[in-house]
């Protein structure tokens, strides 16, 4: 099934606007880029339906309000978009925020001045719980969906035990200055997500590390006989993976100066909600960084504005739930039109 | 097979001579602090999981135990039902003298309630109720539906009887959440001048909260007089949305945990309820003991949670906090005090 998607990928991939026939418009390419597009249209239709609803939606206080909610989520999405390119899936993310989180708050406490450190260590714990991932799917071929459900549970097991069995209360003021310092008048975490997207797409399409993530995701085998290393590129995706899921665990504990063993907890799911949003294949080889920031910036802002218009918790659930099977039917559509 | 059995009754005496020796050791240690004459008490524990207040809740249960006498055998059933009604038979065919049970769900142990209550072991519920009343010996709970009153009081008090507020509540249809709901809504009731601008969950956390009142805030920004949550995490969460937003109103918060206190020790509560857990927990075990002692125990006890206010947090962040060593030291005398006098949650 994976193989005949492959063709496709090549096509989709934004890189097509360099070739020659991209230029010409006419009436079916138009009809074509709607549809492709359908997600910012869905994204444009929300927003516009926020603004009219309530005059406090579309204003700046409220688009910062809805980009640092949106980071750590973001990064976990990244992570997410390059392991389910290859056609893999970490579910370990919620579990990997924590034990992150509780890594780098047990670093601070006590000792106000250790901030770098336990960023970094935040970071490490991440790529290690990442790096066994990727491991255990590279090397002993067991499938993602199950090594990463191991990792998830094992490793929200080890936050409890970096916290003895409980959050981590009487961390320092100054662990705040993580996540709540401004860099070039944007947040922290806001640059955070910025550099993070402008990387990772950078890499995604000017790297050979960004086509073998591709091509393994269309066709391991194929790959390998063209003479890419998949056991190096299915590692590093979970790294990768990991590392950002760490990352986005210390701006999380930093921005509420806290250590809680359940920090994260369900987020690997919205992460996924917003790579899939996004019109990228769970079979693997297909889908951009791009569209995972669209998916992200509908939940996100679905989030804020169902708030604002004091929409009940319970709603909200039904109408995420709807729009995630919703955003997937509608992108299944058009891949299938634009085949035939 | 024979040779099995006396290589186990070999191991059986060998045992029973070191759990003698050990016996004697114990005894000659706890004489100072225990009570002479009680004999010694195994009592088997299961808690829904280990979060912060049950951690507490372990310290001041454990020092009970040591200045009374009793061998606690520690369950903890990572919020799943059905681990703790195992833990519950466990605890049964161990043959204790008394389980305590902090319950993952009210609605739920019952038949294992009916074998503890075939095998003549009393069983008791603290900090959540177990349905089946009738086979419970005794219960030790907190008053929610009070806390959740008291809080609601602290910001009429602050913001007078007329004004605009949001409520952060717990995870929806959980019972602490509907206690505290209930209570809160007992004293807007009463007071029509307060207008509840929104009202909705999140779930005990302190990034959830943090977000939802950041999204509130673009909604109906100066509009805002306080902030009820029904936790200190999002209440704390709460004061960083307003940080993040730069407006100041107050918040108040439950619980007591040590970053609660130092909000209402730095200003950014207007106050807080203390559920100690030590002291809530060190309750439940001592009332078990009593029963399994032979002394008469009242059928319910009610943890009514202190005012944490400004006048008195310094007190509380010590018992809580800094001289919780010493704390913990006079607990077993305190719960003695406190059972006897009914206030369960005094902690002079």
């Amino acid at each position: 099934m994976s193989t005949s998607t492959t063709p496709d990928q090549r096509v989709d991939s934004p890189a097509d606007d360099h070739t020659p026939e991209a230029r010409r418009w006419n009436r079916a390419r138009v009809e074509d880029l709607l549809i492709r597009n359908s997600m910012v249209l869905v994204l444009l239709l929300v927003i516009g339906y926020f603004s009219y609803e309530s005059a406090r939606f579309a204003t700046a206080p409220n688009l910062r309000t809805i980009l640092i909610a949106s980071a750590p989520f973001a990064l976990v999405a990244l992570g997410q978009t390059v392991v389910i390119l290859t056609g893999g899936i970490d579910l370990s993310v919620g579990s990997v925020i924590a034990l992150s989180a509780m890594t780098g708050a047990r670093m601070v406490v006590g000792h106000p001045d250790r901030l770098w450190l336990a960023i970094v260590a935040a970071v490490v714990v991440g790529m290690a719980a990442g790096l066994v991932n990727g491991l255990i799917v590279s090397r002993l071929n067991v499938a993602p969906f199950v090594a990463t459900l191991g990792m998830l549970t094992a490793a929200s097991g080890l936050a409890y035990v970096v916290g003895h069995g409980a959050p981590i209360n009487g961390l320092p003021p100054e662990y705040g200055k993580i996540a709540n310092t401004n860099i070039i008048g944007l947040p922290a975490p806001v640059l955070v997500m910025i550099i993070g997207f402008l990387v990772l797409a950078a890499v995604m399409k000017r790297t050979s590390f960004g086509l073998h993530v591709y091509a393994v995701g269309g066709n391991r085998i194929a790959a390998e006989v063209a003479g890419v290393n998949t056991r190096r590129t299915l590692t590093s995706v979970y790294v990768i993976s990991g590392a950002l899921a760490g990352l986005s665990g210390v701006i999380l504990s930093s921005r509420v100066i806290s250590g809680p063993p359940n920090l994260g907890q369900g987020y690997e799911l919205d992460a996924i909600a917003a790579v899939v949003i996004g019109g990228a294949s769970l079979l693997g080889g297909r889908g951009t960084v791009w569209g995972t920031l669209l998916g992200l910036l509908l939940i996100q802002t679905l989030n804020n504005g169902l708030d604002i218009l004091v929409v009940p918790a319970y709603w909200q659930a039904v109408i995420s739930g709807v729009l995630i099977v919703a955003a997937v039917a509608v992108d299944m559509w058009a891949t299938r039109r634009t085949r035939t | 097979m024979f040779r099995n059995v006396r290589r186990g009754a070999i191991a059986f005496t060998a045992i029973a001579i070191l759990a003698t020796a050990g016996c004697g050791a114990g005894d000659d240690s706890a004489a100072p602090t225990g009570d002479g004459g009680d004999a010694a008490l195994r009592i088997g524990v299961t808690v829904y999981d280990m979060s912060s207040f049950i951690t507490q809740g372990q310290e001041g249960m454990q020092a009970y135990a040591d200045a009374n006498n009793i061998e606690l055998l520690w369950n903890s059933a990572g919020n799943d039902v059905s681990t703790q009604a195992t833990q519950v038979e466990q605890l049964i065919n161990q043959d204790v003298d008394a389980i305590i049970i902090v319950p993952v769900q009210a609605d739920s142990l019952g038949p294992q309630l009916e074998q503890a209550k075939a095998a003549d072991i009393p069983v008791f519920a603290v900090n959540t109720t177990l349905s089946n009343a009738e086979l419970i010996t005794a219960s030790v709970l907190p008053d929610d539906v009070a806390a959740g009153a008291q809080e609601m009081q602290m910001m009429v008090d602050a913001i007078g009887d007329t004004g605009n507020i949001l409520i952060l509540q717990g995870p929806l249809a959980s019972s602490p959440e509907l206690d505290r709901t209930e209570g809160i809504n007992s004293v807007l009731a009463e007071n029509p001048g307060i207008t509840v601008l929104a009202m909705d969950t999140a779930n005990w956390k302190r990034d959830e909260a943090v977000n939802k009142v950041k999204n509130w805030i673009s909604s109906f920004g100066d509009q805002i007089n306080g902030i009820v949550a029904e936790n200190d995490d999002m209440g704390l969460g709460a004061v960083q949305a307003l940080k993040e937003a730069g407006v100041s109103v107050p918040v108040v918060g439950i619980d007591g945990i040590q970053d609660g206190l130092a909000a209402v020790q730095s200003g950014d509560f207007i106050g807080s309820s203390l559920q100690h857990g030590r002291v809530e927990m060190a309750a439940g075990l001592a009332v078990a003991a009593k029963f399994a002692r032979g002394e008469a125990v009242e059928k319910s006890y009610t943890y009514i949670m202190p005012p944490i206010t400004p006048d008195n947090v310094d007190q509380y962040i010590a018992n809580v906090v800094t001289e919780k060593d010493a704390f913990l030291q006079g607990i077993g005398d305190l719960i003695n005090r406190n059972l006897a006098s009914g206030d369960i949650a005094n902690e002079e």
